[in-house]
């Protein structure tokens, strides 16, 4: 009997490979043992990466419910018991309500900023392109290569002169002036049939309102992309934020964050901290999961 | 030939939409850039410019001990980051290819660090690497009998267990790009290699890796790119420790800047961090011409 009903069992798992066609390993390969064993390591091997990529996190949320002295006396991962009151209490302590609300003003108003700015400058670019238009274009490809971080203490000088230190406006502004985000816009402004847009135009219809009508609407997929990308970006921003909000009562939760490396604080409180910082992005993930990872190959288009 | 050279209308127009977003550029991006170089060859209290000093600042952060120190050390960084960080994500994107049970499963699970927000990446993994016995790698050590290690506190391993936190939190975000590079290979060359003989290692070998290395070079020199800016994760790991072997450059431009108040060092710091990038970036375009051509 076996020989028959090991076949058949095999071919549960493996028969789906019969109908691979495209990578490496092909249908006409699986027949071998040799390959079979392959097929199964590399399942093993891509099992045990999503393994190492998840449990830091999920470590964060086991971790997070130990009190201070099991968490620095016991050799333990799992805690001894689940109290959510434990995180309220933290939550409440650490003030963390109101750094969630600053975040959030911060990130809103910066994906406004993106959205708006990048996408009018790369409407210029790809649809209006006036005359002279490759100077700037040129101008922001090669602000592409030069990091904005080495250029952070310029930029925070240019902030306390206009006198907008202390508040959320020079945060969101920034993320009006991002080269990759224009590009993004760019290449997928560029793609939009021009017979619509002279259609829009012969109807009479001024340069900003083609821009909100007809761009903005076919454009949805990618604004969708620039949008999670500005919200995981402003989420996760703390360097300008930090310089920009510390000690303005205007923190958020990043700052935070990153403040506990001058502070001294209890590994707990550091811990839940990095817990509460850690959901929203989450939530957003666990919603949004495909956008996002298809969108992580869209930002590689321009390669 | 008229029009070509006449300004119309549309032309202002067009300008007057681009304006608003060259401005936010002049004022975050290209203003600064300028500015810096001019404050570096200037002294000054505080951000208020006093005199010319030619390139006394550069002299003085050169002949700084921890220059020289977060100068290997970046390097450092950036030879790790390309024997770690650049090598994984191809692995993970080969493989994953190779799936085909699971197969969103393991793009959603292996990009999942990437939403993580960098410090708090970096909380996570100070965590893990605390070098008693209650760290959260030396608990799952024990568990196979094997003696609690120093990680971050061992000098030696400071550097490339900073870039594994780097890699754990950025390589799925990268697979990804290289999958989708990987399933847009033509399937009949894997079939006419086939029926060349070719087994499965020739076939990644001759196939696969020559495909995906134009992309690969171009992810190559954006990780160098950024691994050269690395700040942040020794500033909460390590603080830079220990005993500065894990300090990098634009730490120490930071640290000027924003624990000494020294706005011109800072300034000529950066400067020399932005030179060293240009030449890696041109040398970059230079090479993938050449093999192209």
């Amino acid at each position: 009997m076996s020989k028959r009903d090991l076949g058949k069992k095999h071919n549960k798992f493996f028969g789906k490979y019969e109908d691979k066609k495209d990578g490496v390993i092909r249908g006409f390969d699986v027949h071998s043992t040799k390959v079979k064993i392959l097929c199964i390591i590399i399942m093993i091997l891509c099992l045990s990466f999503v393994v190492v990529s998840v449990f830091p996190i999920l470590w964060v949320f086991l971790a997070s419910f130990k009190d201070i002295k099991e968490f620095t006396r016991e050799v333990s991962i799992i805690p001894k018991s689940f109290d959510l009151s434990k995180l309220q209490e933290s939550w409440n302590a650490l003030k963390f309500q109101r750094y969630y609300i600053n975040s959030f003003i911060s990130v809103g108003g910066s994906v406004i900023c993106a959205v708006i700015f990048n996408g009018l400058l790369a409407y210029g670019f790809a649809v209006l392109r006036p005359k002279g238009y490759k100077i700037a274009y040129g101008l922001v490809m090669w602000s592409l290569l030069i990091p904005a971080t080495t250029s952070i203490v310029a930029v925070f000088r240019n902030i306390n002169l206009v006198g907008l230190n202390g508040t959320f406006v020079p945060l969101w502004l920034a993320f009006g002036a991002n080269a990759f985000y224009v590009v993004i816009f760019k290449e997928f402004f560029q793609e939009i049939p021009k017979e619509i847009l002279e259609a829009a135009k012969l109807d009479g219809a001024g340069v900003l309102k083609v821009f909100s009508t007809i761009m903005i609407p076919l454009s949805k997929p990618i604004i969708m992309v620039v949008v999670i990308f500005a919200i995981t970006a402003a989420w996760s921003d703390f360097l300008l934020p930090y310089l920009v909000l510390n000690g303005s009562g205007k923190e958020t939760v990043m700052v935070k964050l990153f403040s506990f490396k001058d502070t001294p604080t209890d590994a707990v409180s550091v811990l839940r901290a990095t817990l509460f910082a850690i959901i929203p992005p989450t939530v957003l993930f666990a919603l949004f999961q495909k956008q996002i990872t298809d969108g992580a190959t869209a930002g590689a288009v321009k390669g | 030939m008229k029009d070509k050279i006449k300004w119309k209308k549309r032309d202002t127009i067009g300008w007057l939409v681009m304006v608003p977003t060259l401005i936010l550029f002049a004022f975050f991006v290209w203003e600064p850039l300028i500015e810096n170089i001019r404050l570096s060859l200037h002294s000054a209290v505080g951000y208020e410019i006093k005199e010319f000093v030619g390139f006394e600042n550069y002299i003085k952060v050169l002949n700084n001990p921890t220059f020289i120190k977060a100068f290997k050390n970046t390097f450092s960084y950036t030879l790790w980051s390309l024997a770690i960080g650049f090598i994984v994500p191809i692995i993970l994107g080969i493989l994953i290819s190779e799936t085909v049970h699971l197969k969103g499963f393991f793009r959603t699970g292996i990009y999942f660090p990437n939403i993580v927000p960098g410090l708090a990446t970096v909380w996570i993994w100070s965590y893990f690497f605390i070098p008693g016995k209650t760290g959260v790698l030396n608990i799952m050590l024990s568990k196979i009998g094997i003696d609690a290690q120093a990680w971050l506190t061992n000098p030696k391993w400071t550097i490339p267990l900073i870039i594994l936190t780097m890699t754990w939190k950025g390589a799925g975000a990268t697979a990804l790009i290289y999958m989708a590079n990987i399933s847009g290979i033509s399937p009949d060359l894997y079939e006419a290699a086939t029926v060349d003989g070719a087994g499965i290692w020739k076939r990644i070998r001759h196939i696969t890796i020559p495909s995906i290395a134009g992309i690969g070079k171009t992810m190559m020199i954006l990780q160098i790119i950024s691994v050269f800016q690395i700040m942040y994760e020794p500033m909460v790991m390590t603080n830079g420790g220990p005993n500065g072997a894990s300090v990098s450059l634009m730490m120490l431009m930071y640290q000027y800047a924003f624990r000494d108040f020294n706005f011109p060092a800072a300034a000529a710091l950066s400067v020399m961090i932005c030179i060293i990038l240009v030449i890696l970036s041109g040398l970059y375009m230079k090479l993938t011409k050449s093999s192209e051509e």
